[in-house]
């Protein structure tokens, strides 16, 4: 886990230069004018060191509504949505309706590296309209991108979800088409919008040119769907009765060689692969093998039949286990089972701690612990600063870009 | 060709899979030369390059077959990794090592070097060894305990969600690197576990388990946290006959009074939608059970398409939950952008290919360009000249187990 020294030295580092202690991308200055689909590619290049500056509005960014809240209060300062999205951001406040407040937003948009916008939210048509230098990345995340007959749609996690492939994916035939939990969705377009500000970097280190970078949600989540275009495609090779679509399953793989199963006192992710002759050697070993060792399952061509059969006996076989010690006994054959955890346990996960992963920071006056990082950089760590109240950077951002009480 | 963002930047690809070859993909999408190792032992089921799920996911790469289980193999794999900008893999924990061109072998001689390992758990810790694809994290994660309906937690995500953010952010965390390269001219590595990425996803929801002491619950299509009624999805008339797929349904998202005000004039303001229970967005969202089946007879007629067009015309959020064929078949957006798109260079082996394209649109640096995934050692000859400067004749003198 990092020290709080450690966090403070980071905090205190920040906006001076590089050091070693930094992230991989102190230096970069970024301006934040994203919504949930992109936020989390601010997140992810704030948590990286990035001087990440977040206009909000006169009360508060919208976000700060989202929840869960510490002790359910309603106030902008518990919301640890925010406090994971608006992670590592300094937090400018101001009121777009006043000229004044128009020109500073300007001005600081004009000392950016790279601006991350969304269309609809505060301030982003303000910094969207004004004349970039050639040297800035651009990035505008909108639904649909611009010039196609759904762009003016609107497209909240679930419609994004469902238009884009991942509901019809999700469920099984005792529930509807499910979206993923959360707002999944939203953080891949994330992804997105971060890579698309890092690549759009690169080129104007290369070039000393920017661009603008459009990222239709859309077609980050499409893209992300695994066998959907796969099945489409290429039907005539992978010849499943299926056809080009596959129904809605549950977790049940494209490759029907993986799904979760029950067991005596939990679920548990259940797979024969990678090598089906290590699992049909334990299943013997408890002589629960059935006819699995019919040699006409070695045939390679029938290897679907093999996979069908395979998964029935498992099916039989876990649902008189307990799944904790199954799971490690798979791990230790080296067999990729997987323990469904609910999230109290993941919270308590030994991997987890041993790595000490979850960090502890400040939201508001609170001590929170919270989700680590995605990687480890060897020589640049990822890092996690007290939270940002809504506008106590104001001050000092106006100072760095020459704005005083006087020039208001 | 034109320029691509990433033109000249080297990748040595040791991925397999989903996750480490989605995030070589999007870097060669973007421009960089992906050099992919294959070999013969190697490339069978979904790892053989004719397979459809290798084709998804190794476009804009170049193929080289090196075995790594010969002397030879290793030397020319040290060679190509002292080239290299960036060297990925996904295999376990300490395979590049024991191969010999893993990071300590390769930063001396190649300080710039960027090595990415993409491994299930990380590089340390108990479960450091253990053995996993996206089905097992999503389970050991809470991603399959979170995803479904209330009182089960068997459902889970229908596809490998985590596979393919693991290769986002192994891009990204790329990209990251070489930023910080350029200032501080010094490489580094970067340790991915898919399970930590994984684990990322829930954060808000430990936050509120470790401040609240609130264990986070499967939702359905409700948001586990903020109130939104209606907010799920609905039946509509099927035209395509029976079975799951052919089911029609969209989903409604009313995520503010005005949405839900607009609903009500689509739906001509029934009786039914002026009850007290569903007088304010806590009332809807708290009887929502009851407002779905009423919103569900409503759409339960009505084509899926026109429905939506007229609710989105309103002002209020929907969208057809469309499928496969409705992606490539029906989708207008997609279609605008020739999102699936068909590679025009023809397959020896497997003829006609297709891709869905990087949804990112680079207006000085547009990255247009879709080369058809080659076959296994395809790329040999070009890359070993290109890479490591080695004539015809070099080539020609290596033992044939080497590049097979």
């Amino acid at each position: 886990m990092l020290t709080k020294s450690y966090i403070a030295l980071c905090g205190k580092l920040k906006g001076e230069g590089v050091a070693e202690a930094q992230g991989a991308l102190a230096g970069v200055r970024v301006l934040d004018l994203t919504d949930e689909r992109g936020i989390y590619g601010a997140k992810l290049l704030a948590d990286l060191g990035a001087d990440v500056v977040r206009i909000e509005p006169p009360d508060g960014d919208a976000l700060r509504a989202r929840g869960p809240h510490i002790d359910d209060r309603a106030d902008a300062e518990s919301s640890l949505y925010y406090a994971f999205f608006g992670s590592n951001r300094r937090s400018f406040v101001a009121d777009i309706e006043q000229v004044h407040a128009q020109n500073q937003v300007r001005d600081l948009a004009a000392k950016c590296d790279v601006l991350l916008l969304c269309d609809g939210r505060y301030a982003s048509a303000l910094v969207a309209e004004m004349e970039h230098r050639q040297e800035q990345v651009v990035v505008q995340c909108s639904s649909f991108g611009t010039g196609g007959p759904w762009a003016p749609y609107a497209a909240p996690d679930l419609v994004a979800g469902a238009l884009a492939g991942q509901v019809a994916t999700t469920g099984d035939e005792r529930t509807t088409p499910l979206k993923t939990f959360g707002e999944l969705n939203f953080m891949v377009s994330g992804a997105y919008v971060g890579i698309a500000a890092l690549a759009g970097l690169y080129y104007q280190r290369e070039s000393g040119l920017g661009q603008s970078v459009e990222v239709p949600v859309h077609e980050c989540i499409a893209s992300c769907i695994e066998q959907v275009f796969m099945f489409y495609w290429y039907e005539n090779t992978l010849m499943r009765e299926e056809g080009q679509v596959l129904p809605r399953r549950g977790p049940t793989h494209w490759s029907d060689a993986y799904t979760v199963m029950n067991g005596v006192d939990g679920s548990i992710m259940i797979t024969p692969t990678p090598d089906f002759d290590a699992q049909l050697a334990w299943l013997i070993e408890e002589d629960a093998h059935g006819d699995l060792i019919d040699p006409k399952y070695e045939e390679p061509e029938n290897l679907r039949e093999r996979i069908v059969a395979t998964m029935a006996t498992l099916s039989d076989w876990v649902a008189n286990k307990s799944v904790e010690p199954l799971f490690y006994e798979a791990q230790e054959r080296h067999i990729p089972y997987g323990w469904v955890q609910p999230i109290e346990r993941v919270g308590d996960n030994p991997q987890l701690l041993a790595r000490d992963w979850f960090v502890e920071h400040q939201v508001g006056e609170q001590t929170v612990r919270s989700s680590g990082a995605p990687y480890q950089f060897s020589e640049t760590p990822w890092q996690l600063n007290d939270h940002a109240l809504a506008g106590q950077d104001t001050d000092a951002i106006l100072s760095e870009i020459g704005w005083s009480q006087n020039n208001e | 060709m034109s320029k691509r963002p990433l033109d000249g930047l080297k990748i040595l690809d040791f991925t397999h899979v989903v996750a480490g070859p989605f995030a070589t993909r999007i870097l060669g999408d973007l421009g960089a030369d992906v050099i992919k190792i294959n070999c013969a032992a190697r490339a069978l089921t979904s790892n053989a390059p004719e397979h459809p799920f290798y084709i998804m996911w190794n476009r804009n790469k170049r193929a080289l077959s090196l075995n790594m289980a010969t002397d030879q193999g290793r030397r020319l794999g040290k060679a190509l990794a002292l080239q290299a900008d960036v060297v990925i893999d996904n295999f376990s924990v300490g395979v590049l090592d024991r191969w010999g061109v893993g990071y300590e072998d390769t930063r001396t001689d190649n300080p710039g070097v960027i090595y990415v390992q993409m491994s299930g758990m990380g590089d340390s810790g108990p479960w450091s060894k253990f053995v996993t694809y996206a089905p097992t994290i999503h389970a050991i994660s809470g991603l399959t305990s979170l995803t479904g309906v209330p009182g089960r937690e068997d459902v889970g995500i229908g596809y490998s969600y985590n596979d393919h953010q693991a290769g986002l952010h192994g891009a990204f965390a790329v990209l990251a690197a070489l930023e910080r390269r350029r200032r501080s001219g010094r490489g580094q590595r970067i340790d991915i576990s898919q399970f930590e990425v994984g684990v990322n996803f829930s954060g808000p929801s430990l936050m509120d388990l470790f401040v609240n002491g609130r264990a986070a619950k499967a939702t359905g299509n409700k948001l586990p946290y903020d109130q939104a009624a209606p907010h799920n999805v609905y039946r509509c008339a099927s035209k395509r006959g029976e079975g799951l797929v052919n089911e029609r349904w969209i989903a409604i998202a009313c995520m503010q009074e005005s949405h839900w005000q607009a609903l009500k004039q689509q739906m001509d303001n029934p009786a039914w939608a002026d009850a007290e229970d569903f007088s304010s967005m806590a009332k809807r969202y708290a009887n929502s059970e009851a407002l779905d089946a009423q919103i569900n007879a409503w759409t339960v007629d009505q084509d899926e398409y026109e429905l939506m067009a007229r609710l989105q015309a309103a002002g209020v959020p929907a969208g057809v939950v469309q499928n496969g064929i409705d992606l490539v078949e029906q989708d207008p957006e997609l279609t605008y952008r020739d999102f699936c798109h068909r590679i025009e260079d023809t397959h020896p082996d497997i003829g006609q290919t297709w891709c869905d394209r990087l949804p990112l649109h680079f207006d000085r640096t547009p990255c247009d360009e879709y080369q058809r995934v080659r076959a296994l050692g395809e790329d040999n000859e070009d890359v070993l000249r290109d890479w490591l400067g080695m004539s015809e004749e070099e080539i020609s003198a290596l033992d044939q187990e080497t590049l097979t």
